[in-house]
């Protein structure tokens, strides 16, 4: 689910090179969406297997706040991008009272959504089959965002504006419908992942900024702007996390922050640097 | 802006003096007067839930003392601050003492915040009546004679008993254990407080796996596999927060709740989201220092737990009474005092020591304040079952109590120096 | 000459503060005295170089862990010994990481700081032994000059001696970045950060520099970080965590980054700021968000720069 955020993170920064800090937020956002979406659908009749759909509208629904976001963030653009960073600081600090304050500082979880599909035993060891749903539904994005950058006008333009904005906008290209477009893909991405994410576990207020530093080192290890950097960087930090914790527990965190401050230093530009935004 | 912050600082400073004038020249108000009481109760982040359960018995009790008139007849008024990190609380903690000029101050629940407030409640002179965060390095480091900090029950006793029904139930039944903790203090005292007592016991377990994931995480998957993988015959946990009920998904989702035994030593802490569809029965589980269920409930518990539900839609916690009760014991204790005093306001000093060995009717009934300032309580845990027809998360069946008398270290004496002095 | 009478009589309200003002907001000018000291380390690389670092909280917490260990774990409690140490322990510290973030610059230099300090920050979390782990490490009274002032209780020791001898360190502080930053190599900052490329073609070693005032930048956040210790008696992991390098660069941008004074005005207004707005509302993060964002998007110049009426660079 990291992948989604750091997807979005990507998306964002590639084509309006804006580092959005409150990418967790919206991760976060998307959880607690979810959460509300679902008790509201299952209260009103939908039957239980069919509450993925509930989910997903949930965290797509919130990809509203993406155009009004991102009209805010345009009111500084072209200042230092140093000023955008510390907007979407300042989005952080907003979103997580906003949280508080319409979902109470509990905890919040899904009830009895994880275990719908039951569970697998694959090499020995048994998973819950809603596990393998989210990491076909990862799979399935990052392929679709794929073919949307490759193969559509839509991504095509993007592609050019992430390139050259000056060059495209001579070319024809609105500039403003673009980004628009492609921040509200971003927030959507951050959304649904945080959505997609809640059945097993709980929203709390906090996952915007603990999740966002583990974005950040996804998308260092892969390549700031790189959608494929995104994915073997997420899949990176989360195989070195199960490592760490089934070696030696003490190293869990550092052993990431080290891997990441070595990418930077040997390889500044990520390991997949130059790959398709 | 410099001369306006001068500006400010003499106006503000004028207003105080003229404040302080005020309340020179009216001694004979002072009796009208309400008693100052500074909260200081978590809001955000992890421990909020509890912050906000802690806050619901000391309002609770608010209630009650000032509708049925107060302290001597002054009224109870409680000026609520934020918990939150350690040195933003100390300000928080001198902001109540100097500026809001309060009588005491009760809450805090985090470590760091106790470790940090201990001193400050020393050099402030203000007595603090604290709802958790009692550490062995708080205790026996930094504050071995404090005045004017009252702790709550020793971190380790709900290891403590946990421990001793884990001996009683499953003496012979285990070898192997796994211990899931949340990386601080408190789940490494735990722990080592539990590995102490099996080997007291004569249980000769092997550590298979010791893991600690952050307090509040919100993933486990990997510490699932990892316990997965290494097969233990029981797990050790003492989460509270927000991440029990996921770390017990997860587990569940991987199949771990199958076959292994769990002992949650403080899961009684969020136990309304220990839902039945994941949480096995049969595990030990312990409530803290509050069972909202218990058949043998006053009829004060009974009534707080009915408000509670009406109000909050919520079945409450331990962290209500710990709270409940620093009110209580501050008002028996000033009347304790001023039966001394000839029923004037006792001084601070009067007030301290009666507090010291106060006893009083909290929500699980009679509670006491130590005469080095820890408090005695009495503890709830049992063993898991689904067999209760209202709820749809586990509850515990039979409840079994144990008092600090039995499973908290007497004063004095090092956790570990005890736990090997014991007979069995 | 407003502004020097404005100065002056700031300076005389500061100092006649403990006789003025009530202890509680002294005890509060305190940290704003401990975090104008960090801020003018960072209003260096910001301000004059252009560089935003997301983890100069990395050497606050540095210097605050400084202090916890001389004085719980060596018994030294000498002020003077442990600021210079903090420093000494920054500069340590501050070489490799220095080297490693000055090769990038803007959002690059952002992250990998930010990297830095979340390092930090597991090693203070994880490391149970040598930082206490969450709890962390108590900081005991310090000795000022060789006087422990035992005749006063902490509150009295802290709005009398040690509120003079912060704002002494502060003044000190100032004097010595004023030095800096109108020196020759300050000079060079500000070409290097209005334009690299014609500032490495006169002959200025952009990198070098940029080190240099990075070095600088973490001796001043360590000094600031071994002050901050004090008054709140502990140094905990919390200090080092990212969103407490994004209050850092909040403060800043508050009081105003052009000028030379507005680490000090901003960390005083945050502090106050934020007791009063705590007081009020349980929600004082969202009025603190929207704040910056009314900050960065209407005066980026923060409070000076609105007094000053510059126009937004």
């Amino acid at each position: 689910m990291l992948f989604l955020v750091a997807a979005g993170l990507q998306l964002v920064f590639g084509v309006q090179k804006i580092l959005n800090l409150a990418c967790g937020s919206f991760y976060a956002l998307g959880a607690y969406a979810g959460v509300s979406a679902v008790t509201w659908a299952l209260g009103h009749g939908l039957p239980a297997p069919l509450f993925v759909v509930a989910l997903l509208a949930g965290g797509l629904a919130l990809a509203v706040i993406g155009p009004p976001l991102e009209r805010l963030l345009r009111t500084i653009d072209g200042r230092d991008e140093s000023f955008q960073l510390l907007l979407t600081f300042a989005l952080v600090l907003m979103l997580e009272d906003v949280i508080r304050f319409v979902w109470g500082p509990a905890p919040v979880q899904l009830r009895g959504a994880y275990l719908v599909y039951g569970q697998v035993t694959v090499a020995g060891s048994t998973v819950p089959v809603y596990n393998l749903f989210v990491i076909a539904a990862g799979g399935v994005i990052a392929l679709g965002m794929g073919l949307l950058l490759t193969r559509t006008r839509f991504g095509r333009i993007v592609r050019a504006t992430a390139e050259n904005r000056e060059v495209a906008a001579a070319l024809g290209v609105d500039m403003r419908r673009v980004y628009r477009r492609v921040f509200t893909l971003g927030v959507a991405l951050g959304t649904v992942g945080g959505a997609l994410v809640i059945p097993a576990t709980a929203a709390v207020s906090e996952m915007a900024i603990e999740v966002i530093v583990d974005a950040f080192a996804v998308v260092v290890i892969g390549g700031l702007g790189s959608m494929r950097g995104a994915f073997a960087g997420a899949l990176i930090v989360g195989v070195l996390k199960a490592g760490a914790i089934a070696t030696w527990p003490e190293v869990e965190m550092l052993a990431i922050y080290v891997v990441v401050i070595g990418v930077l230093v040997l390889r500044p530009a990520g390991l997949f640097a130059g790959a398709t935004p | 802006m410099r001369t306006t912050r001068r500006q400010f600082f003499t106006l503000t400073g004028g207003a105080l003096a003229a404040a302080s004038l005020r309340l020179d020249v009216a001694p004979a108000l002072a009796q009208a007067a309400p008693v100052k009481l500074g909260i200081l109760a978590a809001k955000a982040g992890v421990l909020a839930p509890v912050g906000e359960s802690g806050l619901r018995g000391v309002q609770w009790a608010a209630e009650r003392i000032n509708a049925a008139g107060g302290i001597l007849g002054r009224k109870l008024e409680l000026v609520i601050e934020e918990e939150s990190s350690p040195k933003d609380t100390v300000e928080r903690f001198r902001k109540l003492a100097l500026h809001d000029k309060v009588d005491a101050v009760s809450g805090a629940i985090s470590t760091g915040v106790g470790l940090a407030l201990g001193p400050v409640a020393e050099e402030m002179k203000t007595i603090w009546l604290s709802w958790d965060a009692t550490t062995q390095k708080g205790v026996e480091e930094t504050m071995p004679k404090p005045k004017y900090s009252f702790r709550s029950t020793d971190n380790e006793c709900e290891a403590v008993m946990a421990s001793i029904l884990t001996g009683r139930h499953w003496k012979g039944k285990f070898k192997t254990v796994a211990g899931i903790n949340p990386d601080y203090s408190y789940g490494r005292d735990n722990w080592a407080a539990f590995l102490a007592i099996m080997k007291k016991y004569g249980m000769d377990v092997q550590v298979v796996s010791e893991l600690w994931p952050k307090l509040g995480a919100t993933d486990f998957t990997a510490h699932v596999a990892a316990l997965a993988q290494a097969k233990p015959d029981l797990i050790f946990s003492c989460h509270w927060a927000g991440d029990t009920p996921i770390f017990m998904k997860q587990a569940h989702g991987a199949g771990l709740t199958k076959s292994t035994k769990f002992v949650l030593t403080t899961g009684g802490g969020v136990h309304e989201s220990l839902k039945k569809e994941f949480t096995p029965e049969g595990a030990i589980l312990g409530y803290n220092t509050f069972y909202f269920e218990h058949a043998r409930a006053s009829a004060l518990a009974r009534e707080f737990v009915r408000w509670h539900q009406e109000k909050f839609k919520e079945w409450p916690n331990y962290e209500s009474d710990h709270g409940y009760f620093t009110i209580v014991a501050y008002k028996t204790a000033v009347e304790r005092a001023a039966r001394a005093a000839g029923s004037k306001w006792p001084s601070q000093d009067a007030i301290i020591q009666a507090l010291e060995g106060v006893e009083a009717e909290s929500l699980s009934g009679p509670r006491r304040y130590r005469e080095d300032h820890i408090m005695e309580a009495t503890f709830f845990q049992g063993i898991t079952t689904h067999r209760n027809k209202a709820y749809d998360f586990v509850t515990i069946d039979p409840v079994e109590t144990m008092t600090t008398r039995q499973i908290q270290k007497p004063s004095g004496v090092g956790l570990y120096d005890w736990i090997n002095g014991w007979k069995v | 000459m407003i502004a020097r009478v404005a100065g002056a009589a700031a300076m005389l309200a500061l100092l006649l503060a403990p006789v003025l003002a009530s202890p509680y907001q002294l005890t509060l000018l305190l940290p704003a005295f401990a975090y104008a000291i960090a801020l003018l380390g960072l209003n260096l690389l910001f301000g004059t170089t252009g560089l935003l670092s997301f983890g100069h909280a990395l050497f606050v917490a540095l210097g605050a862990y400084t202090a916890a260990w001389l004085t719980t774990r060596a018994g030294v409690l000498a002020l003077e010994a442990i600021v210079l140490a903090a420093a000494a322990l920054a500069a340590v510290i501050a070489l490799p990481v220095g080297l490693l973030c000055v090769r990038y610059v803007k959002i690059s230099f952002g992250m990998l700081t930010l990297a830095f300090g979340m390092l930090f920050y597991s090693f203070l979390y994880k490391f149970y032994l040598v930082t206490g782990g969450d709890e962390g490490i108590r900081v005991l009274r310090p000795r000022l000059l060789g006087q422990t002032f035992a005749g006063l209780d902490k509150v009295g020791f802290l709005t009398g001696p040690f509120y003079y001898y912060a704002l002494a360190l502060l003044v000190l502080a100032a004097l010595v970045m004023r030095r800096i930053v109108r020196s020759p190599f300050g000079l060079s900052l500000r070409a290097i950060r209005e334009n690299p490329d014609k500032a490495a073609f006169v002959g200025v070693s952009v990198r070098r520099y940029r080190f240099y005032a990075f070095m600088i930048a973490a001796v001043f956040g360590a000094v600031g970080g071994a002050l901050l210790a004090v008054p709140t008696g502990l140094a905990d992991p919390q200090l080092a965590y990212w969103t407490h390098s994004g209050n850092l660069v909040f403060m800043l941008l508050l009081g105003g980054f052009h000028h030379f004074l507005g680490p000090v005005v901003g960390a005083v207004v945050f502090i106050f700021l934020q007791d009063a707005v705590m007081s009020l509302t349980a929600y004082w993060r969202f009025v603190f968000g929207a704040l910056l964002a009314v900050v960065v998007i209407f005066f980026p110049g923060g409070l000076l720069g609105l007094l000053a009426r510059e126009r937004p660079a």
